[in-house]
């Protein structure tokens, strides 16, 4: 790569300049990550829940106070799907530097007891337990019931007639609504699950009239409670909640119920993380939940008390002793047999693609005989006058985009990218010089745009840029 | 009964305020025009441009992002930046859909080949033009339905259940498979290959993981930006470096730039090219733009919809009932108007449901609640009454009409900005749109995995443009496939899976809809084909243009 770039600076003296420009901005990136010291760059908190839902807005306003604590951006991303096995995943199984955090939530203690992940409480080192928000069941405002035992003499009355809703189906609050029934000696399918995407949809499903029931937590609910549009039947908690709007539910074990189900968020990160670093970032968490830390004269606590979340905190150790106590819980709900036969629904999940297969294939077969009467077709077929040197580009861009992607997380975005696009202005006729010279200001400018105005950092390699 | 009885005492209440509301009104009115919330806005506006304008980054996530600002102003002004913010980013998704074909937001995906046909013939700044000019004024029409029946229209939002959100996607996925320009056979295939797409993975209502083939990441699904960005923008880069050698790749951008005035071209002649001919326009297509923006607010206003399904039957209306139906796929300033028209009416649309429910109409609106309830303000009905809290709604109203006009300016601004892209030679302009690929598709997610999805929707996208498979419907397909696929097996979970239709008339309604757009032009093809072979055996015309 040298050799072509001193060709090109001997022709103008401009290059020169804007390559050192660049050279010192490259260095001063790079400076910055040869401090020793943790935290030195952006933190990213990896939340495993969409934009706009509860736990994206308790990591987010956790992600802004440890910002004011630890003096550096911590960037919030969303990597939903899978019913939160993406996000776990990719908060547990970053690179253990210390910048990689994951916001993880009951469905940690779920996910591998239905074998759809291998990863479990165990594979992360827990540092600090945020908000625990226990189960609740809500009715529309004109239901019949007002208790907990005439739903229950009405759903053994008439089982698998009720519909209930709340998150997709086996997800935390179905297992709450199920545990509850099970507890109870009833079959867990006595009231049908509706799969829903989550809260938000099946509270509007059920002011639609379609539902009977939704089992969520208090907060998610909390508008409709407030308007008097459904009326809460009973909260799994060990007592009852202690915020004003909701101090007059009562518990299910008030109502005689033995059922408890409370939901957690925390955070950990890799297990094999230097213990240093998880001291500073305990020590961090610990400043922002106890209130320590304040912006604007607010404090955490208060924050998520003014949204009716819950701020119970425990610390490393008490954290992973209760994870370890939760997960027995769930696997004593998902271990029992009557749940291994709620697993297989009457709908397989591949009935829908075989349905959609099926009509690909008449497409395809009704587009053949169209051809085929229509005879052979000017307008469509490959592209006409194909070239040798077109054939090329077009390999070298599928091929550079390959391996950009291949070597990007050990080179990094600069390096790698640079060179692509360095290669491919000079593939499409600009001069050796200017694609040089072009792809030295552009990617770094892209780089930074990125990473500071949109904090969307851009793969570092292993020489830290 | 209910639903009555809340109204009528809504209707007294809101008598007994009346002048508490007015003078709600007036403070509101005095509190817009604060210099620091203009001054905000303003900033907003252009941090909203500049993010619509990136491929892959999402007017949900500029306000997400946006959000911990939101912690230092009062509420009114972080509303109102919010407001700005959206409708700014939305128009601006508009630019790059225009001059490179990557569609900025998921709602241009209907209108992409119209637009990226006018910069073809060097007309990219009328098409600007034209889409800014008509998503103000359907981002006013959609404030308007907002501030006139926010709290009666919400009641009728709660009634769609299950049933008539299955028939509303079905809807949407067959106006974009019937609409799109070539043969109906090779849209409905598209459609198809999109809701293949949209079954990878795991999704709300099967608990086993399907069609990911080992691979750990496709668990969570195809994500359907980096697929847009793939299947329109990379696959033009692709066409383009394959075509053309060097010569050629530099005649094409003479020749554009030989159509365009000189570079010194004096402002009037600017605004006469992004605005000309626009009042005769938009009053010519005056029933249009109210049709644009009832489908827009309708749509917009359930919870589960939104813009994207708002411009894809905007445009198939469009099409349906224009005098040019030829024309659209190939550049149609009439269904570009139309469609973006939608799309920025239903953007106030989502906000009835959450400010009188607290149920989010899209994801924008579910971090509005989160900010309202950071700030003790609980959605609701009594939000509307309780003459503080009124305050804050008749301000979130005046922004929304603040905001649209702020647009007018700033687009045009944006439009020139950006119509510089077009100058520049496309050896040039094709390695850096797809670095911009590259970045776009990572960013969403911060995930390498989507730029593979994005590099193989490219090759993909490439290979159905060859065969002339339009690639809208498969990016609605990807979008709405997986929604689909829930409401059609959450209503064969049901104990009833078939209502009534005194119970879900809607639902009849949209079903009949929907049905009768694929079965009568399939009757009208059949009756003429049987009426043509009486006469004479002739060659079949492809179905449409």
């Amino acid at each position: 790569m040298t050799n072509p770039t001193e060709v090109s600076l001997t022709k103008s003296p401009k290059p020169i300049a804007i390559i050192v420009l660049v050279a010192g901005l490259v260095t001063q990136i790079a400076g910055c990550e040869s401090k020793s010291e943790y935290p030195s760059r952006p933190i990213t908190l990896v939340c495993p829940w969409s934009v706009g839902g509860g736990t994206d807005r308790v990591s987010r306003q956790l992600a802004v106070f440890l910002e004011e604590d630890l003096k550096v951006p911590v960037n919030v991303i969303n990597a939903t799907g899978g019913q939160g096995v993406t996000g776990h995943m990719r908060g547990l199984a970053a690179r253990p530097d210390g910048y990689t955090l994951a916001m993880m939530t009951l469905e940690l203690n779920m996910l591998h007891w239905r074998n759809l992940t291998d990863l479990t409480w165990e594979d992360c080192r827990p540092l600090m337990s945020v908000n625990e928000d226990a189960a609740a069941l809500f009715v529309r405002a004109d239901a019949p019931w007002q208790s907990l035992t005439e739903l229950e003499a009405d759903v053994r009355k008439s089982p698998g007639t009720l519909e209930a809703s709340g998150t997709a189906k086996l997800g935390s609050w179905h297992l709450a609504l199920a545990g509850w029934l099970i507890s109870m000696d009833l079959d867990p399918e006595a009231i049908l699950w509706i799969p829903h995407g989550g809260a938000a949809p099946s509270l509007q499903e059920l002011m639609s009239g379609e539902l009977e029931m939704v089992c969520c937590s208090l907060p998610e609910a909390r508008s409709l409670f407030l308007q008097g549009e459904v009326r809460c039947l009973g909260v799994m908690s060990e007592q009852r909640v202690a915020s004003e709007t909701f101090a007059d539910i009562p518990t299910f074990r008030e109502q005689g119920y033995d059922w408890v189900l409370v939901g957690w968020r925390g955070i950990g990160i890799h297990p094999d993380t230097p213990d240093a670093i998880c001291a500073t970032l305990i020590d961090s968490l610990r400043r922002v939940v106890s209130g320590e830390i304040t912006i604007n004269g607010q404090s955490f606590p208060e924050f998520m008390e003014d949204q009716e979340f819950d701020h119970t905190w425990r610390e490393a150790g008490e954290f992973g002793r209760f994870l370890q106590v939760n997960d027995a819980q769930f696997g004593e709900i998902l271990g029992r047999e009557e749940f291994q036969e709620v697993t297989s629904g009457s709908i397989g999940p591949m009935d829908y693609p075989y349905v959609l297969f099926a009509a690909l294939g008449i497409a395809l077969f009704a587009l053949g005989i169209h051809r085929v009467r229509r005879g052979p077709t000017t307008d469509s077929g490959l592209v006409k006058d194909l070239t040798p040197d077109g054939i090329v580009n077009f390999l070298l861009v599928v091929g550079g985009v390959a391996a950009y992607l291949l070597l990007s997380d050990s080179l990094g975005f600069l390096i790698t990218a640079s060179v692509l696009l360095c290669l491919l202005f000079w593939r499409l006729g600009t001069k050796i010089g200017v694609s040089i010279l072009l792809s030295i200001v552009i990617v770094p400018s892209v780089y930074v745009l990125f990473g500071n105005l949109l904090r969307v950092e851009l793969p570092r390699g292993v020489l830290g840029f | 009964m209910c639903c009555l009885a809340t109204c009528c005492e809504s209707n007294f209440r809101a008598g007994c305020w009346a002048f508490d509301m007015n003078e709600a009104f007036e403070t509101a009115l005095a509190n817009a025009f604060d210099l620091q919330i203009l001054f905000v806005m303003l900033l907003a506006a252009i941090y909203g441009l500049f993010v619509g304008a990136i491929p892959g980054l999402t007017a949900t996530m500029a306000v997400a992002l946006f959000v911990p600002f939101t912690f230092f102003l009062d509420t009114s002004t972080g509303l109102a930046a919010i407001v700005t913010l959206v409708a700014c980013s939305i128009f601006a998704g508009d630019i790059p859909t225009t001059l490179v074909r990557i569609p900025g937001t998921p709602s241009s995906a209907a209108y992409t080949d119209d637009a990226y046909a006018m910069t073809r013939q060097g007309l990219h700044e009328r098409s600007l033009g034209v889409s800014l000019v008509f998503s103000v004024v359907g981002g006013l029409l959609g404030s308007a339905v907002l501030i006139v029946a926010a709290p009666q229209l919400a009641r009728v939002a709660t009634q769609f259940s299950t049933f008539e959100y299955f028939w509303l996607f079905l809807l949407g996925l067959s106006c974009a498979a019937i609409v799109s320009r070539g043969s109906r056979l090779k849209g409905a295939l598209a459609l198809i290959i999109g809701l293949l797409f949209a079954t990878i993975g795991m999704g709300e209502v099967h608990s086993q993981p399907r069609l990911t083939f080992g691979v750990a990441e496709l668990i969570t699904g195809i994500n359907f930006i980096p697929a847009m960005i793939g299947l329109f923008g990379v696959s033009e880069v692709l066409r383009n470096v394959l075509v053309a050698n060097d010569a050629r790749l530099e005649s094409q951008s003479n020749g554009q730039s030989s159509e365009q005035p000189s570079l010194r071209a004096s402002l009037s002649g600017s605004i006469g090219r992004v605005f000309g001919g626009l009042p005769k326009r938009l009053w010519q297509g005056k029933v249009g733009v109210l049709r644009s923006s009832a489908i827009g607010s309708t749509v917009g206003m359930l919870p589960g919809a939104g813009a994207d399904i708002a411009a894809w039957i905007s445009y198939a209306a469009s099409k349906r009932l224009s005098k040019e139906p030829d024309q659209y796929g190939t550049g149609s300033l009439e269904g570009i108007a139309n469609a973006t028209n939608a799309n920025n009416s239903a953007l106030a649309g989502a906000w009835i449901p959450a400010l009188v429910l607290g149920i989010p109409g899209d994801s924008i609106t579910a971090i509005v609640i989160g900010v309202l309830m950071m700030k003790r303000v609980t959605p609701g009905p009594e939000i509307f009454e309780n003459p503080e809290q009124s305050v804050l709604v008749y301000g979130i109203y005046i922004t929304f009409i603040l905001a649209n006009l702020l647009l007018i300016p700033l687009g045009f601004v944006a439009i020139q900005t950006g119509s510089l892209l077009v100058r520049v030679p496309r050896r040039v302009l094709m390695p850096v749109i797809l670095l911009f690929c590259m970045v776009g598709a990572y960013a969403i997610e911060r995930s390498s995995f989507d730029v593979w999805v994005m590099l193989g929707m490219g090759v993909l996208g490439f290979v159905l443009e060859e065969y002339e498979i339009p690639l809208g419907p498969v990016v609605l397909g990807i979008i709405l496939g997986g929604r689909l696929e829930e409401s059609f097996v959450r209503i064969l979970t049901k104990a009833e899976p078939i209502p009534a239709f005194s119970e879900r008339p809607i639902a009849y309604l949209l079903g009949a809809l929907c049905l009768s757009l694929w079965l009568t032009p399939l009757a009208l093809a059949i009756y003429k084909r049987a009426s043509k072979t009486k006469r004479q055996p002739g060659p079949t015309n492809g179905s449409s243009g």
